[in-house]
């Protein structure tokens, strides 16, 4: 059987972080001695991934989702646990794998500031040793699905955000990696900058077979680009499957929605969990296996014009499993 | 009143937390007064005194300069830089707390861990050379010092906001903020005294308010002064302190203006 | 072996042109920097002819031989910031995560931290160095070509060691991440070097010599270049050199497998 092109077998890393107690007192007692706690922000996380696949990584703030990629990506060392990146252990920095894969951080940046994005391509093309044939393909490849003919030439502290991500973007793959790690590409973009980028990773992902790993608050890039993701919660692995099942196994509830022939009736709660009400229309939340049951005594005892089922969406799942872990990490 | 207490507070906590930082700067400045101090023990070997410095007097003023390094040439002036180009000034702006209030707070804060990490520097480094320091013996002598290095610290501090506000015009202001920074230690008195320096040199700078931060007041402090010149200093600095505050609070009006019509 | 040299010889040609295209992109902020370089060594040699107008020896060198060291001091620091002038940026890179970026791309992060920017500036500040360096050869007496390749030699082995400390500054600040200061230190300790190191105390001196080694850097090539040197100590200073060199790499390698990215 051939390796998995991304394989994490236990990956844990554990912070230590000085405590920093507020108070003139202990702002002198800690200049003399610090008391060090131990944080573990991954902690034993398995999961493998195919060449060609795109997967959604979820999780709340401080899961350890960037932990785990900066990991991947060999900037940080795990305290133990393995993972290896087309077969290399991506925290041995070697050339061979570093020329074969990407990371783009979102909201920060690899361009220099104060010159045209230009010369950052032209830097990454001597750091990658891309040759100039292939740096002029890529490049107007690039060009031409990111829109950016406009933005080369003009300093990068002039670029809008947008514009700006786009030229990281394709900073980050004038070299044609075959891997590649988003976190959060579309945070604080509009909504047709948001659709752009997605547009352009998935057609990358078909284009060239990357096998690409995607962090993202936004559901709508993981509903969009990814068939499976990877949920952690605190460090430890919460599901491995299909999109699909995820919302199928936690969206326990669908939706209905009723247009009465009349006012709506006042007494709806024996039916399922008022979502709202108002005029002639009303919307109900109802146990999955109570649905048709409950839409039948719906069309039963009222006079009904137009009645739907609807699934939660995705976003109403995954901020479900969220907020709990939210509550669970506060506490 | 409170609110700038509270920053001071705070600060105060923030300059003892970065200890490394805090270790760091000191050390440099341990090397820098351990250079001079050398060189001017080389240089009196076999004389009496230079430049109408006995020699208890020239050691005297290389130490004082550690202190007035510490006391008067510390000011918020990168910071300021930083929260103008970098947008977070308005978020400062709409509190209801001055700008220039709240960062001298914060000075004040690093004035007062770095004075006090100043005289120790010195008790230990003078125990270790058995330097034999002046002190004087008039207690108007410690009175003058005192207010002309209060008056030459709020003065430095409010030179060095002038020339950090060129950040609302330029995004550039670094560049003359380092040459400021670097001029002022030798216009200042703060490498050496200026008498060393050519008499035409010295009568330009005398007409500047950069002698007034750091070469007068330790010249107040070795008695050199006599009273009625101490009162002088004091006067001239405060003229300059007057000046300064004016042109400041125009400064800063103009530029808040132009910040405001770039849309920050 | 070649191809890879030739690979990293482009990418410091592109950072330095990079570079070159950023600092003209701010013309007034480089002009304050440079001019502040330049108030900065002729207000010293200045203060250095004064001292001389009033004595003719200190600690046993004349007026030619101290301007000797002074230069001197000058090379080796210019030699370090003109090419190691990255470092001064290395906190902001490890803290903007710049650094995150170096560490994935197929270039070591040390060279790309140490080269970041090549200081076209201080390129310019070396002009007036090789100049007064020039006038004070013409002063010396007459020395043999050996006596000048050993000051050349020397004067580079001390810009090695400057380097091998950029590299340990360059590991504390990916170690630590709050660490600010520690390059300034550098700056500091190496003020002593503007002085030949026989003018301080024996404490000092064996510190300068066997620990902060601002005395191989600085005094040692013109020690030698005067004849004043002897072959142990020369012996000495190459052997510092690697030793620190050897030492900074291990260190910058452990400081890299530490390294903890800043959370975003």
């Amino acid at each position: 059987m051939a390796m998995p092109c991304i394989a994490v077998e236990g990956l844990t890393k554990v912070y230590e972080t000085p405590e920093k107690e507020p108070g003139f007192l202990n702002a002198v007692r800690s200049f003399f001695s610090r008391r060090i706690r131990l944080v573990h922000a991954v902690n034993g996380l398995s999961f493998s991934i195919e060449e060609g696949e795109l997967v959604g990584f979820l999780g709340a703030n401080g899961a350890g989702k960037t932990t785990t990629l900066k990991m991947l990506s060999g900037l940080l060392t795990p305290t133990s646990g393995a993972a290896t990146v087309l077969g290399h252990v991506p925290w041995r920095r070697e050339a061979q794998l570093q020329r074969r894969f990407s990371l783009v951080l979102g909201q920060r940046s690899q361009l220099w500031w104060e010159i045209p994005a230009q010369e950052t391509f032209r830097l990454n093309q001597a750091i990658y040793g891309i040759a100039e044939q292939d740096y002029r393909r890529n490049l107007g490849e690039l060009v031409d699905l990111l829109d950016l003919s406009e933005c080369l030439n003009v300093p990068v502290k002039k670029l809008s955000l947008g514009q700006r991500m786009r030229a990281e973007l394709a900073a980050a793959l004038l070299h044609r990696p075959s891997v590649l790690f988003l976190d959060e590409p579309t945070l604080g973009l509009d909504v047709v900058m948001q659709k752009k980028i997605r547009a352009f990773i998935k057609d990358y992902n078909a284009r060239h077979k990357a096998t690409i790993l995607l962090t993202s608050h936004n559901m709508d890039d993981v509903a969009e680009l990814c068939s499976r993701v990877v949920v952690i919660e605190r460090g430890r692995l919460l599901y491995d499957g299909g999109l699909k099942d995820l919302v199928a196994r936690h969206a326990r509830h669908k939706i209905i929605r009723v247009d009465f022939a009349g006012p709506s009736p006042a007494d709806l709660s024996s039916l399922g969990t008022v979502v709202s009400k108002g005029g002639t229309r009303a919307v109900l939340e109802v146990p999955r296996e109570k649905v048709s049951e409950r839409a039948a005594e719906l069309l039963r005892r009222w006079p009904v014009e137009d009645l739907t089922i609807e699934e939660i969406s995705v976003d109403d799942v995954v901020r479900g499993i969220f907020s709990g872990s939210e509550r669970g990490a506060a506490a | 009143m409170r609110k700038y207490l509270a920053a001071y507070g705070i600060a105060l906590q923030n300059v003892l937390q970065r200890r490394s930082s805090l270790i760091m700067d000191r050390v440099g400045g341990v090397a820098v007064l351990a250079s001079l101090y050398y060189f001017w023990l080389a240089l009196m070997n076999g004389h009496k005194g230079f430049f109408g410095y006995s020699r208890a007097q020239m050691i005297s003023y290389v130490l004082a300069i550690n202190v007035l390094r510490s006391f008067v040439l510390t000011g918020r002036g990168w910071e300021l830089v930083g929260d103008i180009s970098g947008g977070r000034i308005s978020s400062y702006l709409v509190r209801p707390m001055s700008y220039g209030g709240y960062s001298l707070s914060l000075d004040l804060a690093q004035k007062t861990v770095y004075l006090g990490s100043a005289i120790i520097e010195i008790a230990i480094f003078s125990a270790l050379v058995r330097a034999r320091f002046y002190v004087p013996r008039h207690w108007a002598a410690w009175l003058g010092f005192a207010a002309a290095t209060a008056m030459s610290s709020l003065l430095f501090f409010i030179m060095e906001f002038m020339v950090s506000a060129l950040a609302f015009w330029t995004s550039e202001s670094g560049g003359p903020l380092f040459c400021f920074e670097l001029f002022i230690q030798f216009a200042a008195g703060a490498f050496f005294p200026l008498d060393v320096l050519p008499k035409a040199i010295r009568h330009i700078l005398d007409l500047s308010p950069f002698p007034y931060l750091v070469f007068f007041p330790i010249n107040i402090y070795l008695e050199r002064a006599r009273p009625g010149e101490t009162l002088r200093v004091l006067a001239i600095q405060g003229a300059w302190l007057a000046l300064m505050l004016f042109l400041a609070s125009r400064l800063w009006r103009r530029g808040l203006r132009s910040y405001a019509a770039e849309g920050g | 072996m070649t191809k890879a040299f030739s690979r990293y010889l482009r990418i410091w040609a592109r950072m330095a042109s990079m570079s070159l295209k950023a600092q003209m992109s701010h013309p007034l902020g480089s002009v304050g920097f440079l001019l502040g370089k330049l108030i900065r060594i002729l207000f010293f040699f200045a203060f250095v002819i004064a001292i001389f107008r009033n004595v003719k020896t200190l600690g046993g060198y004349d007026l030619a031989d101290m301007a000797l060291f002074f230069l001197t001091f000058n090379l080796v620091d210019l030699g370090a910031q003109i090419f190691f002038r990255g470092i001064y940026g290395a906190r902001r890179v490890v803290e903007d995560g710049d650094f995150d970026f170096y560490l994935v791309q197929p270039c070591s992060p040390l060279f790309r931290i140490m080269f970041a920017t090549l200081d076209f500036l201080d390129l310019a500040t070396a002009l007036p160095v090789f100049v007064l360096l020039a006038m004070v050869f013409e002063r010396l007496p007459a020395l043999g070509l050996t006596r000048y390749a050993l000051y050349a030699l020397l004067t580079l082995n001390g810009v090695a060691i400057a380097m091998a400390i950029h590299v340990l500054v360059a590991g504390l600040a990916v170690r630590t991440q709050e660490l600010e200061n520690s390059i300034w230190v550098y700056r500091d300790l190496m003020f002593m070097g503007k002085f030949p190191i026989d003018i301080y105390g024996p404490t000092a001196r064996w510190a300068l010599t066997f620990v902060v080694p601002v005395a191989v850097m600085c005094t040692f090539p013109a020690k030698a270049l005067l004849g004043l040197l002897s072959p142990g100590w020369i012996l000495y200073s190459f052997g510092f050199c690697l030793a620190l060199l050897a030492f900074s790499r291990r260190y910058w390698l452990n400081s890299v497998s530490r390294y903890t990215s800043t959370s975003s």
